[in-house]
């Protein structure tokens, strides 16, 4: 196990070098909660609630669900894998005794305990300026709940994309599937829209799909609305 | 006693066809055509602990295909294998915490980190005490005389220097065997020779078993008792170093430049490999080479000459017209 913690640390100090992706991943929170701000200012003109949710609601929604988007490091694990696998640098892997799948887990995890920080501090800010209240909604046991979600959801993503990637090995030519993967995960997600504007019935199909627990339902517990 | 034993051992690879153009292309998404290369053909070798052992040919030859199945890389085709009494490809980790390999274009550093760092991370990964830790990094820090770029970030080392750092990487667990896959490949000859001595000093003092692939005669010369020569999968040679250059090294590789503009004359028996302004390069037959080096120096004013073992190539031509 402590391999283990030690390779997630060895990745969360590679991030430490990039200053500048972090940077661009703040900005882009930032817009994309900016952007939320002008779309549903529009849209709830004359109106008090859309899907039952009021204005500010929404937009706690969008600070929330774009923090957790940002989190989600592991689309980084089944490109690499292609890449490796590609080029034959996978190999690396190996020979050395560890388990494969936990190497990447682990590296996903560094990388994410990473920008969890950094976020942190974006999401704080972006509630500062929205003048939004986040702490009235939530009290201990729903956060320890929404921690658990998110981790078995980053958890999920992970494998999922592990498994993506050893996809190569079998048709060599993935980044389709990798695409289709990322719009469907982004939507499904609930990163674009709240599921909660889409028909009852859809989205009593995606309560079946494991994709609906990694940003939807806790960024729902954590404002205040069981989704 | 034997630590690597093959025989047999045969990889053929499966290669897709790609047919010509974008219909081809197409064609290809449904239906598949194939075509099998054999990488490496019935191979018998083996080594015995604490040796030496270079393997060498010419690109192509198989070198890679074979450390691959000998490390677990790859599974073979046929035939059987044996590392330290373990089944390679079965990865197991018991196997794979005893033995190293370093290929000379992948790397195991974390280009972001220092060597520093690495190395700790794969203390932790090969569980390593940390007395052992320390006394085999301060062993090899000291051998290569490294010290100072410990704690530089891994991209801002040259080729050499991060070489010597793979090198230290992979030993830092004592394996008992060390595969090296071209580690010269690309290096230039001062920080090449820091290496073999390195490598040599490794297989002393420490009895480590080293199987290192190569196409530059030049390294199993200086380093390996015993070598292998292979060529299209197959072995064409396995014994004697001292001996394979006797029999088959007839020439040396001799450059020349000249301080002026020097059209010199050429010696009987010498060949014109490369000619330009101010450099010649020269085969010579391996007799005559302090002739030869006499001849240019007493006649000319030369600003550096330089004397190579004679390219692999040639010395497999030669295997081929014998037998
Ligand atoms: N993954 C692969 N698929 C198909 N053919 C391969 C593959 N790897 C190597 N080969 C072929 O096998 C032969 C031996 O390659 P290799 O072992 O890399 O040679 P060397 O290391 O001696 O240069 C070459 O002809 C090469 O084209
Ligand atoms: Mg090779």
């Amino acid at each position: 196990m402590k391999k283990y913690l030690e390779i997630a640390k060895a990745y969360m100090k590679t991030q430490l070098i990039w200053r500048w992706d972090t940077f661009i991943d703040v900005v882009l929170a930032m817009a994309k909660v900016i952007f939320a701000w002008i779309l549903w200012s529009i849209l709830f003109e004359g109106k008090e609630q859309i899907a039952g949710m009021g204005f500010y609601t929404m937009i706690s929604y969008y600070i929330i669900s774009s923090y957790l988007f940002q989190l989600d490091k592991s689309s980084e694990i089944s490109q690499q894998m292609t890449n490796m696998l590609r080029n034959g640098t996978f190999s690396k892997y190996m020979v050395i005794p560890v388990h494969t799948q936990a190497y990447f887990v682990a590296m996903a995890a560094g990388k994410i305990v990473f920008s969890a920080c950094i976020c942190f501090f974006t999401t704080i800010l972006c509630f500062y300026f929205s003048g939004i209240s986040f702490v009235a909604a939530i009290n201990i046991k729903i956060l320890f709940c929404g921690a658990i979600m998110i981790a078995l959801g980053l958890l999920f993503m992970a494998e999922l994309n592990y498994f993506l990637g050893i996809l190569t090995l079998k048709f060599e030519e993935i980044s389709t599937f990798l695409m289709i993967k990322d719009n469907f995960s982004a939507f499904v997600t609930g990163a674009v829209v709240p599921l909660a504007l889409l028909p009852e019935w859809m989205l009593s199909g995606m309560r079946y799909l494991p994709f609906y627990y990694v940003t939807y339902l806790p960024s729902m517990l954590l404002i205040g609305k069981q989704g | 006693m034997e630590i690597i034993q093959t025989e047999n051992l045969t990889k053929r690879y499966k290669r897709y066809k790609k047919q010509e153009g974008l219909m081809g292309s197409m064609k290809g998404l449904f239906h598949r055509e194939y075509e099998e290369k054999t990488a490496v053909d019935a191979f018998n070798m083996t080594v015995n602990k604490g040796e030496f052992v270079g393997l060498i040919g010419p690109n192509g030859a198989g070198k890679t295909t074979l450390v691959k199945m000998l490390t677990g890389i790859i599974a073979p085709t046929e035939g059987t294998i044996q590392v330290m009494g373990y089944y390679p490809n079965k990865l197991e980790k018991a196997f794979k915490q005893q033995y190293a390999v370093v290929m000379g274009q992948k790397s195991q550093l974390f280009f972001e980190l220092t060597t520093e760092d690495t190395l700790k991370l794969f203390q932790q990964i090969y569980n390593i005490p940390e007395d052992q830790y320390k006394k085999n990094k301060n062993f090899f820090v000291d051998l290569f005389q490294v010290k100072d770029l410990m704690n530089v970030q891994v991209r801002n080392l040259s080729l050499g220097e991060r070489m010597k750092m793979e090198l230290i990487v992979a030993l830092l667990h004592n394996p008992k065997i060390l595969f090296l896959d071209e580690p010269t490949i690309g290096l230039d000859a001062v920080a090449s020779r820091q290496i073999r001595t390195f490598l040599k000093d490794v297989n002393e003092s420490k009895g480590t078993t080293i199987l290192l692939t190569s196409h530059y005669m030049e390294d199993i010369k200086v380093l390996c008792k015993c070598s292998i020569v292979m060529n299209h999968g197959r072995k064409l040679y396995d014994g004697n170093t001292d001996l394979l250059f006797e029999q088959y090294q007839k020439s040396k590789k001799m450059t020349i430049y000249f301080e002026n503009n020097a059209d010199s004359g050429i010696p009987e028996s010498c060949r014109i490999l490369e000619k330009t302004k101010d450099k010649l390069v020269l085969e010579i037959p391996k007799e005559i080479t302090e002739k030869v080096l006499e001849f240019y120096i007493g006649h000319y004013s030369i600003r550096d000459i330089g004397i190579e073992e004679e390219e692999i190539g040639s010395v497999v031509e030669r295997i081929y017209r014998e037998v």
